[in-house]
C-alpha cells in the first residue's frame, strides 16, 4: 500500500447485511459480487448497499472468500502456485458447519459468485452423495411433503437407483 | 442518503436453499444419486428434473455422437421433450452409429459412455471366406449382421477402440457378445486366449472358455482331456508361469437381453489419452474344428463397481 494518497485512493462500498451490519470493501473485492459488478458496470452502483438476504455472519464469510481470490489473483504469484493457494484456501474455507454451508451456497447463488458457488455446490454433493433419505431431509432441514401415493410414484420410477 | 443507497432484492424466502442451488449440487453428484435423492421432497424432485442436471450427466460430447447415427441427429433428437428422457433412452436403447458398425449407450447409473463394436468392425481371420465364416442378419442383433462361425481351425478376432472415444477417468471392460444357434463346439478342449492392451504393445492376458457349459464341466472337473500332461511337464509349465489354467478362466454369462458375453479384459482411461486399444480373441494352438459360435460384437463399458 502506497502512502501517496490521492493516486491510490480506492473506491470503495458499504455492504449492509440483513441483521444491519456494515462491512467496507474495496472495490476489487465488491466486484467478485456479480451483482455488484453489473451495477458498476451499468454505473448504477451507489456507495451504499443492502444486501436483505444475507446475515452479517455469513456476509463476513463471503467478504473474506472474496477478499483473498481478489488479491491472490492480483498478486505477482505464477498462475500455478495462485492456483494452489485457492485450492488450499478453498479446503480450509469449506470445513464449517452444515448449516452455514447452506447459507454459503444461497449467498453465493444471490449475490451471484461464480467460484463459491460451484465450491459449495460441490461440497454439498460430496456430503449428500452417501447419506439416506432421512439424513438429508434432515440436514437440509425439510419436511418430506410429499403424499404417500405421490412418494410411492416417484420410488417405483427411480426403484433401480435404490438398488 | 436516498440517493447513495440502494439494496439488493431478495427474490425468496430466506430460509430455503433455492431450487437452483438444489440442482447444481444435485448434477455434481451422479445420475443414480440423484435420482434417488428425488425422494427428499417435491424440491429435490423438480430440481432433478431440471434440464442442467440432466445436460451435466450427458456426455460432453453427446451431441458429436448422435450426429453419427444412422437415423440421422434430428430425428433421435426430435423424440426427447427434456434432457433427463434423452439420458435415459440412451442408456436403454443402444443408437446404431458410423453406419452400422457400432452402438453408443450410457451406463445408467454414472452416465459413462459405453460402445459396441459390430462384428463386421472386428478383423475376422478367415472371415471373408464363406465355408469358414457366414455373415447374416439374425433378428435379435441390434446390428443389420452378425458372423456366424461356420467351421475354423484358427479362431482370431480382433477389435480396436481409441480412448478418446471413451468416458475418461474410468475403468472400462471389454465383452465378447455371442450366442449359438445349436451349439458350441470345439471350445471345450483348448481354452481361448483374450488379450486387451495399447495397439502394438504386450497386453494383459487372460484365458477365456467360450463354451457355455465351461464354468459347470469345469467345476465338476469333466474338462475333456485331450492331451496328458504327465507331472514333469505340468511341473516345468507352471515354472515358465504360461500355463492356461494357471490364470483365472472367465466364463460365459447370460446377459440381459438373452446373448452371452465373457470378459476379455479391462483397461483403464485416463483424461490425457489418446490411445488405441486392442482387443482380441484367439484359440490356434488346438488345432481343432471349431464352430457354432455367433457374434453380434465386443462390447466395451465401465467395469461394475
Amino acid at each position: 500500500m502506497s502512502s501517496s494518497t490521492e493516486l491510490t485512493e480506492k473506491k470503495v462500498f458499504l455492504l449492509k447485511s440483513l441483521d444491519g451490519v456494515i462491512f467496507e470493501v474495496e472495490e476489487s473485492v465488491a466486484v467478485q459480487l456479480e451483482v455488484i459488478r453489473e451495477l458498476i458496470e451499468g454505473d448504477c452502483a451507489r456507495p451504499f448497499i443492502s444486501l436483505y438476504n444475507v446475515t452479517s455472519e455469513i456476509l463476513a464469510l463471503v467478504i473474506e472468500y472474496c477478499k483473498h481470490h481478489a488479491e491472490t489473483c492480483s498478486g505477482g504469484t505464477s498462475a500455478t502456485i495462485a492456483d494452489e493457494d485457492l485450492k488450499t484456501f478453498d479446503n480450509e474455507f469449506m470445513n464449517v458447519d452444515e448449516n452455514i454451508l447452506l447459507e454459503l451456497c444461497s449467498a453465493a447463488d444471490y449475490l451471484d459468485i461464480k467460484s463459491l458457488f460451484e465450491l459449495t455446490c460441490r461440497t454439498l454433493a460430496s456430503l449428500i452423495k452417501d447419506r439416506t433419505i432421512i439424513e438429508v431431509r434432515k440436514m437440509f432441514n425439510v419436511e418430506n411433503d410429499f403424499s404417500v401415493v405421490e412418494e410411492k410414484a416417484v420410488r417405483k420410477e427411480f426403484a433401480w437407483a435404490f438398488k | 442518503m436516498e440517493r447513495n443507497t440502494m439494496s439488493v432484492e431478495s427474490y425468496n424466502d430466506f430460509q430455503a436453499l433455492p431450487e437452483g442451488c438444489i440442482a447444481t449440487a444435485l448434477s455434481l453428484t451422479s445420475p443414480k444419486d440423484a435420482c434417488r435423492l428425488s425422494v427428499v421432497n417435491p424440491t429435490f424432485r423438480s430440481a432433478a428434473e431440471s434440464d442442467a442436471v440432466w445436460e451435466r450427466f450427458l456426455p460432453p460430447d453427446y451431441r458429436d455422437i448422435i450426429l453419427r447415427s444412422v437415423d440421422g441427429y434430428d430425428s433421435v433428437l426430435a423424440k426427447f421433450r427434456s434432457k433427463k428422457e434423452l439420458y435415459f433412452h440412451l442408456c436403454d436403447n443402444p443408437i446404431i452409429i458410423d453406419g452400422g458398425n457400432k452402438s453408443f449407450s450410457l451406463d445408467k447409473g454414472t452416465g459413462k459412455k459405453c460402445f459396441m463394436l459390430a462384428a463386421r468392425d472386428l478383423l475376422i481371420v478367415w472371415g471373408d471366406t464363406p465355408e469358414y465364416w457366414r455373415w447374416i442378419p439374425y433378428p435379435e442383433s441390434r446390428f443389420p449382421e452378425v458372423a456366424e462361425l461356420l467351421d475354423v481351425c484358427w479362431f482370431e478376432i480382433r477389435g480396436k477402440i481409441n480412448t478418446s472415444m471413451l468416458s475418461s477417468g474410468t475403468t472400462y471392460a471389454a465383452y465378447l457378445v455371442f450366442t449359438s444357434k445349436s451349439g458350441i463346439y470345439g471350445f471345450e478342449y483348448q481354452p481361448a486366449e483374450a488379450t486387451v492392451g495399447i495397439s502394438g504393445q504386450d497386453g494383459v492376458k487372460r484365458t477365456v472358455c467360450l463354451d457355455p457349459d465351461g464354468e459347470q464341466r469345469h467345476r465338476y472337473q469333466i474338462v475333456p482331456r485331450r492331451i496328458f500332461f504327465n507331472h514333469r511337464l505340468a511341473h516345468i509349465y507352471r515354472r515358465r508361469g504360461d500355463l492356461a489354467s494357471e490364470r483365472i478362466t472367465e466364463y460365459p454369462k447370460v446377459r440381459a437381453d438373452k446373448w452371452m458375453e465373457v470378459g476379455l479384459g479391462e483397461f483403464y482411461v485416463d483424461g490425457e489419452q489418446n490411445l488405441d486399444m486392442e482387443i482380441s480373441l484367439t484359440e490356434t494352438k488346438g488345432g481343432n474344428w471349431k464352430n457354432g459360435v455367433v457374434i453380434q460384437g465386443i462390447e466395451i463399458r465401465p467395469k461394475a463397481e
